[in-house]
C-alpha cells in the first residue's frame, strides 16, 4: 500500500493475419512464413506471436506444407 | 469445380528443356483427365532449406490445375511423380475449398476495418459495431492480464 506498485503497461498483441485480413495462408509464401519460425525454425507458439486460434492452425498446415517442399527448413542446427 | 495446386521439386541436374517437357507431359495427363491448367510457373532454380538425396538446390514447378466435377487424373500423375527419382518432391493441394471460406470470411468483416489497430483500449469499445463480423473479434487472446 505505501509503495505505489509499478504497473506494467503489457502491449496487446494482435494477430498479424486479422490485422492484415489474409484469410488464405498460402505456403508459396515463404517470406510471410518465415516470421513465424524463429531461430530453430519451431513455429512460433500463439502465446507468443499473439495469432488467433484460427489464423494460428492455417499457418501451422501452411508452414508444414512447405516445409514437405524445403522451402523452409524443419529444423536448424 | 474444385481447384488444385500442384508444386514438384526437380533435381538441378536436369536441364531446363528436360524440366520443361516433363511438365508438358505432366501437363497433358492432366488434360487428358479432362480437368484444365489455369496458371503455370517456374520457379527455376531454388535453394532447397535442407538437402534432399545430398543435394542442396533443386528446381520448383508450380501447376495450377481447375478441374470440373469428381474425375481426374491428379492420382496417376502423383503415381508417375513417385516413380520418377528426378522428382525429389511433389505435393497437390486442394484449394478451392479454403479460398471459399476465405473469401466468405472477408466481405462481413469489412466494416470494422478502421477500428482493429487502435482497439488496445480496452473493452469500452465493442459496443457500438454490433456487426455481423463481431463474433470472431472475440478470437485473439480474451484475458490479457492487466495488472
Amino acid at each position: 500500500m505505501a509503495r505505489p506498485r509499478k504497473v506494467f503497461y503489457r502491449r496487446r498483441k494482435v494477430c498479424k493475419f486479422c490485422a492484415d485480413k489474409i484469410d488464405y495462408v498460402d505456403f508459396k509464401d515463404v517470406k510471410l512464413l518465415q516470421q513465424f519460425i524463429p531461430e530453430r525454425s519451431k513455429i512460433l507458439p500463439r502465446r507468443i506471436s499473439g495469432t488467433c486460434a484460427r489464423h494460428q492452425r492455417l499457418l501451422q498446415q501452411a508452414i508444414k506444407r512447405a516445409r514437405h517442399l524445403a522451402l523452409i527448413p524443419f529444423t536448424t542446427d | 469445380m474444385r481447384t488444385y495446386e500442384l508444386v514438384f521439386v526437380v533435381d538441378p541436374r536436369v536441364s531446363d528443356e528436360d524440366v520443361v517437357a516433363m511438365t508438358q507431359e505432366y501437363k497433358q495427363m492432366i488434360t487428358a483427365g479432362g480437368s484444365q491448367i489455369s496458371k503455370e510457373e517456374s520457379w527455376g532454380r531454388r535453394k532447397l532449406a535442407y538437402p534432399i538425396a545430398k543435394l542442396n538446390e533443386g528446381k520448383y514447378v508450380l501447376i495450377c490445375i481447375e478441374s470440373e466435377g469428381g474425375k481426374s487424373s491428379l492420382p496417376e500423375v502423383e503415381h508417375r511423380m513417385r516413380q520418377n527419382d528426378k522428382i525429389l518432391r511433389y505435393l497437390t493441394v486442394r484449394t478451392d475449398e479454403d479460398l471459399k471460406r476465405a473469401a466468405s470470411r472477408h466481405p462481413k468483416t469489412a466494416g470494422r476495418a478502421g477500428e482493429s489497430p487502435a482497439g488496445l483500449g480496452g473493452p469500452g469499445a465493442p459496443g457500438s459495431p454490433g456487426s455481423p463480423g463481431s463474433d470472431m473479434a472475440a478470437g485473439p487472446s480474451p484475458a490479457a492480464g492487466e495488472v
